[in-house]
């Protein structure tokens, strides 16, 4: 039943790795702090002695930026996709499990959040939860990282909810949950041995599917200026990218690549994941 | 049955569009700090408590709530607020709709018109060069944010080349060339996704029905394949693919915020992210209001259409 991995998948799951460590790792490496500014390279083309990806017009060192940035970038979406994905699959779950009117409110909760465009939604959030009292005061940079944070949450929990939720509907409906319930078994006991076990495949492909899709809302963020300031993720330094792409385009090649491959892999991974769950695609 | 299911949609739709306007509205209480204070930067205390009582934030939660309802559904948007004075909402939303509409319309034509022939023929094919080379490109295409491709667009036909315009947008009367020079950037970066998304669709759904004993049936009569797929194959198939092809455009309408922003296209999503920019509250409530409705609505048109296109369709797709 199971499928042979193919190459590219192997590949997606090594670039996930390089990323993963230098993200853990990547401030332990002998290289300059991304923030070290280089006077004498500015603007330097990549294959510089010293400087391989390249210098900004800023003289920032484009290498380092990458490897700090992996920290940001996936600290970001592993959170928001981790708590969105706990809290919005609880929610799917107990909600198609007991059905009535608890789920008539979760599902319109969905609904609501949904009808929103994500962008508009995080946005949103960023806007009134990273506000001063002093409107003068500029946020400190922990507060607008943890607005984002939540905003980002607040777009996945409905994401993988739905998903959590129909794929319980599918499984409470199956002889083996009746049978353990005539049996006796506590609801809480049949959600956590037989409902959760079965949910839970699903889950994890589309929370592949889901941080992608944070990585990328993140770097949207940054674009439009709300996101990590002084280019400290990869989104951050896109934006900076963009200012000076006329006379230094390879500042922006590079995190773009970046950030491509990382969703690239995750989208891959959560493919291939689903595709063994997928009775349809299984044919195939 | 019709009947009631139909009411129950409507009921549905409007569930939804009050708890996301009720949910904006109380976003704005959540703001630490008075709106009139940040919509009047410089005005007296006198000009503030003149500006809350006209928004309606001293009457509290539900009163503020009720007076913005009572002036969306007469059409009253709300005001934008300068330092210099103030500009009605509608005004604005005059000139970003047409610019985001045709915006989404363009990406939803160029899409479908690329991902139907591509869907089709890659189910078709199923599982030889054609289809596996065709998966694999837009399998990758599909993972590149929008805004990367058109930092790129940008780069190469903008600034290099020089053959489109990199800012602006122009009406119509402008020329239509003049209109799509505009817009060739814009809709190209957003339609990289949608093509490779209907395209995966498409095929998925077209592989189902091409197993249907129908189609066997059609093909032992001895007709062409090139009819089996299109009279035979593919309205039923399309469903799915229109569903989400209709999905789509609340969200364009309104989602579209970086693309508006990096071409200066100045649609509603660009409104929407000045307006946050800006903390406009109230247009913004307004706004996001009427993003929901139309995405709402779309999404209860999707539901009819289906229904009626292919009942039987409907109910195998549901229960598969």
């Amino acid at each position: 039943m199971r499928r042979k991995y193919t190459i590219p998948t192997y590949l997606a799951f090594g670039w996930l790795g390089v990323a993963a460590f230098l993200a853990v790792f990547g401030s332990f490496l002998p290289i300059d702090s991304y923030q070290t500014i280089h006077g004498d390279f500015i603007d330097s083309p990549p294959l510089t002695a010293g400087h391989w990806f390249g210098v900004d017009s800023n003289g920032y060192d484009i290498l380092s930026g990458i490897i700090n940035g992996a920290r940001l970038s996936i600290f970001v979406a592993l959170v928001s996709v981790g708590v969105g994905g706990l809290v919005g699959s609880f929610l799917g779950v107990t909600a198609a499990y007991y059905r009535g009117r608890y789920d008539g409110v979760v599902s319109t909760f969905f609904n609501v959040v949904l009808s929103v465009p994500n962008l508009v939604l995080a946005l949103a959030l960023v806007a009134v939860l990273a506000t001063n009292v002093d409107i003068n005061q500029p946020v400190p940079t922990w507060r607008r990282l943890a607005t984002l944070v939540i905003a980002l949450t607040v777009v996945i929990v409905p994401i993988l909810g739905r998903i959590a939720r129909a794929a319980t509907l599918a499984w409470s409906g199956r002889e083996f949950v009746t049978a353990a319930r005539s049996m006796g078994m506590r609801d809480r006991q049949i959600i956590t041995r037989h409902i959760v076990p079965n949910v839970l495949p699903s889950l994890i492909a589309v929370g592949f599917l889901a941080i992608g899709v944070v990585i990328i809302a993140e770097a949207s963020l940054s674009l439009l200026g709300v996101g990590i300031p002084d280019g400290a993720s990869w989104g951050g330094m896109i934006a900076r990218g963009r200012n000076d792409l006329e006379y230094n385009p390879h500042a922006l090649y590079f995190p773009i690549v970046v950030l491509a491959f990382t969703v690239i892999s995750t989208n891959h991974i959560g493919d291939v994941l689903r595709g063994g769950l997928d009775r349809r695609e299984g044919r195939l | 049955m019709r009947a009631t299911f139909f009411l129950q949609r409507i009921a549905q739709l409007l569930i939804v569009v009050f708890c996301v306007t009720f949910g904006c509205s109380l976003l704005i209480q959540l703001v630490p700090v008075s709106p009139a204070e940040i919509l009047l930067p410089v005005g007296s205390p006198e000009e503030r408590a003149l500006l809350t009582a006209e928004i309606g934030l001293d009457r509290g939660p539900i009163g503020y709530y009720v007076k913005w309802l009572g002036d969306f559904v007469t059409g009253n948007f709300g005001k934008i607020y300068y330092s210099g004075g103030t500009e009605e909402v509608s005004t604005r939303l005059a000139d970003a709709f047409p610019r985001s509409m045709w915006l989404m319309i363009y990406t939803q034509i160029l899409a479908l018109a690329i991902a139907i022939p591509l869907g089709v023929w890659s189910a078709y094919r199923v599982g030889r060069r054609a289809d596996r080379v065709i998966s694999n490109t837009l399998f990758a295409t599909s993972s590149i944010p929008s805004f990367a491709i058109a930092l790129v667009l940008v780069l190469v036909i903008g600034v290099r080349l020089q053959w489109l315009p990199t800012l602006d947008y122009q009406p119509y009367s402008a020329g239509i060339w003049e209109h799509f020079k505009h817009m060739i950037m814009p809709v190209l970066s957003l339609s990289v996704g949608l093509i490779a998304s209907y395209t995966r669709l498409l095929r998925a759904d077209m592989i189902a029905t091409l197993r249907e004993d129908y189609i066997t049936m059609a093909a032992s009569k001895g007709l062409t394949d090139r009819r089996i797929l299109w009279r035979h194959a593919f309205r039923p198939s399309s469903i799915t693919l229109f569903t989400s092809a209709a999905l789509n455009m609340g969200g364009l309408i309104g989602g579209a915020i970086v693309i508006e922003t990096i071409f200066a296209t100045y649609g509603v999503g660009f409104e929407v992210f000045a307006a946050i920019n800006g903390r406009q509250y109230i247009a913004l409530q307004s706004l996001v209001g009427l993003i929901s409705i139309f995405y709402v609505l779309f999404n209860m048109a999707v539901d009819f259409i289906a229904g009626f296109v292919d009942p039987r369709t409907r109910d195998r797709r549901v229960n598969a």
